[in-house]
C-alpha cells in the first residue's frame, strides 16, 4: 500500500539526500545515494523520465566537465596525454565522475518535490514558521518556469524569423545573438514581476500580520517516522564519513 | 512576392485532442490587406503561426512560394516573410533603437553604407529620428510598435504578419498604424492583419476572413 507522505516529509527526505550529496566526494558513496534516490523516485511515482529526457541536451556538457575537471585537477595515473600533457588523469576522472553523480542525484531527487502540488508545499513551509512571504516566492517561481520557457521560445524564433540563421554564424557572433536574447526575457520577467506584485497587493497580501489557511497540512505517525529515520542515517552517514576521512588522512 | 498556400490544413496543440484548426484551405491574396478575425481563442493566432511557418501543421500543407513549411528554417522563412507577435516587447533585442534596426544586417553581411541607408529610411518612416539613441524598453507602447515593424520591414520582407497590432493603440495611434500599413500596401507589399476588432478590419481590408469553430470563412461585404 502506497503512503500518501505530508510535503514536509519530501522537503526533508531531499534535503537530506541533497546535503550528503554536496558533502560526500567518494563516487562509491555518490553511487549508493543515487540508487536510493532512484528508488526513493520509483516509489513516489514522479515524472523521471521526462525530466531525464529533457536534460539530454546538457550531455555534452556533462561529459564536458568531467573532462575539465580532469584537466585542472590532475593527479594519478595519466590515461589520456596529448603531446606530454595530461587530459585525463584517473584522479581527475574521479573526481569528474563525482561531479556527475552529484548533479545526478540532485536532478532525480529534485522530481520527488515535483509529486506535492506547489501550494501544498507553500503550506508546509509556512506551517513550519517559514515566513509566508519567502514561501509565497519560491513557489511562484516554481509556477512562473513554464511561462519564462514559452517566452524564451517566442523570443528565439523571433531573432530567427528576422532571417538570421544564428547555426550558421561564428561561436563569437552566436555568443553575442545569444547575449541578444536576454534583453526582452528580463525585461519580461521584470514586467511580470510589477504587474504580480500591484495584482497580490490589490487583492490584501500582507494587509495583517496573520494568515490563516483554509487548507492545513497534518503530519502522521509515517511522516514522522521517515523524517526521524531520514534524518538519523543522514547524520550517522556524515559521521561515518568524516570519520573515514580523518583516518584515511 | 511571397505566395502563401494553405492546403487541407489540422492542427491541435500536444497536449490537447481537440482540433484547434480542422481542414481550412486558403490562400491569401499576395497583394492587399487581408483580415483574419474571430472571437478569443478562435485559433487566429495559430493560424498566423502556422502561416508563418512558427509552428508546423499537424496534417495538410503550409506552403511559402511552392515550398513546405516543414522543410524551411526560420531564418529561411524570414528572408521572405515578416511576423509581429501581439507583445512587440518580445521582439526587441537591442540597447538602441539603432542598434535594434541594424544588428540583424551587420550578421547578415550588409555593407555599412547600405546598413545606414536603410537605417535612415526606417527612422525617417516610422517617425523614431528623436528616439535613435534611446533604450527600446522604455518606449511607449506605440513607439514599441512602430520600433517592432521598422525592424522587420528593414529586412525588406514580400509579405507582412500582424498579430492583434491595433491592441493597446488608441485612436490616433491606430490612425498612425494605418498609414504606415497603406503605405507598404502602396509599395506592393502583401498584408494579412489578425485582429478582433471588427470595426477596423471591416473598414481596412480588402478581404475578410472569420476564423471560428476550427473553420475558416470568407465574409462578404
Amino acid at each position: 500500500m502506497r503512503i500518501n507522505f505530508d510535503p514536509r516529509t519530501k522537503i526533508v527526505l531531499v534535503m537530506s539526500l541533497t546535503s550528503l550529496a554536496v558533502f560526500v566526494g567518494d563516487p562509491y558513496w555518490l553511487g549508493g545515494l543515487l540508487l536510493v534516490s532512484l528508488f526513493l523516485s520509483y516509489y513516489f511515482k514522479t515524472s523521471l523520465i521526462k525530466v531525464l529526457v529533457k536534460f539530454k541536451k546538457f550531455i555534452g556538457i556533462i561529459i564536458g566537465m568531467i573532462f575539465i575537471q580532469s584537466i585542472f585537477q590532475p593527479g594519478g595515473e595519466s590515461l589520456l596525454s596529448i603531446q606530454g600533457i595530461a587530459i585525463i588523469t584517473s584522479v581527475g576522472l574521479y573526481k569528474g565522475i563525482a561531479i556527475l553523480l552529484r548533479m545526478l542525484i540532485i536532478i532525480v531527487s529534485a522530481t520527488i518535490l515535483g509529486t506535492s502540488n506547489s501550494r501544498d508545499i507553500v503550506q508546509g513551509l509556512y506551517q513550519w514558521k517559514i515566513p509566508y512571504e519567502l514561501a509565497f516566492m519560491v513557489s511562484v517561481a516554481i509556477r512562473f518556469l513554464p511561462l519564462l520557457k514559452e517566452e524564451a521560445i517566442d523570443i528565439y524564433t523571433a531573432i530567427q524569423l528576422r532571417g538570421l540563421n544564428i547555426k550558421e554564424l561564428s561561436f563569437k557572433n552566436k555568443v553575442k545573438v545569444y547575449s541578444y536574447l536576454i534583453m526582452p526575457l528580463i525585461s519580461g520577467v521584470i514586467n511580470k514581476a510589477k504587474e504580480l506584485a500591484i495584482s497580490v497587493e490589490m487583492r490584501g497580501f500582507r494587509a495583517s500580520p496573520n494568515r490563516t489557511s483554509y487548507r492545513c497540512l497534518k503530519l502522521k505517525g509515517s511522516d514522522y517516522f521517515v523524517m526521524t529515520l531520514s534524518l538519523v542515517i543522514t547524520a550517522a552517514l556524515f559521521i561515518i564519513y568524516i570519520n573515514k576521512i580523518t583516518i584515511s588522512l | 512576392m511571397a505566395r502563401i498556400s494553405i492546403k487541407n490544413l489540422f492542427y491541435r496543440y500536444k497536449k490537447s485532442e481537440n482540433w484547434v484548426l480542422k481542414g481550412i484551405n486558403f490562400q491569401p491574396p499576395e497583394e492587399g490587406l487581408t483580415a483574419l478575425i474571430g472571437d478569443n481563442g478562435s485559433g487566429k493566432t495559430t493560424l498566423g503561426k502556422l502561416m508563418a511557418g512558427i509552428l508546423k501543421p499537424f496534417r495538410g500543407q503550409v506552403l511559402i512560394d511552392d515550398q513546405a513549411t516543414n522543410e524551411l528554417s526560420l531564418a529561411d522563412i524570414g528572408q521572405k516573410l515578416g511576423y509581429i507577435f501581439q507583445e512587440p516587447e518580445r521582439q526587441i533585442f537591442a540597447p538602441t533603437v539603432e542598434e535594434e534596426l541594424s544588428f540583424v544586417l551587420r550578421y547578415k553581411g550588409v555593407a555599412e553604407p547600405e546598413i545606414e541607408v536603410r537605417l535612415t529610411e526606417m527612422l525617417d518612416r516610422f517617425d523614431l529620428r528623436d528616439l535613435r539613441r534611446s533604450f527600446p524598453f522604455q518606449l511607449s507602447q506605440g513607439e514599441k510598435q512602430r520600433l517592432a515593424l521598422a525592424a522587420i520591414l528593414i529586412n525588406q520582407p514580400e509579405y507582412l504578419i500582424l498579430d492583434e497590432p491595433t491592441t493597446a493603440l488608441d485612436l490616433k495611434r491606430k490612425e498612425e498604424l494605418l498609414d504606415i500599413i497603406k503605405g507598404l500596401l502602396d509599395r506592393g507589399i502583401g498584408i494579412t492583419v489578425i485582429s478582433h476588432d471588427h470595426k477596423f478590419a471591416k473598414k481596412y481590408a480588402s478581404r475578410l476572413f472569420t476564423v471560428a469553430g476550427g473553420e475558416l470563412v470568407e465574409n462578404k461585404f
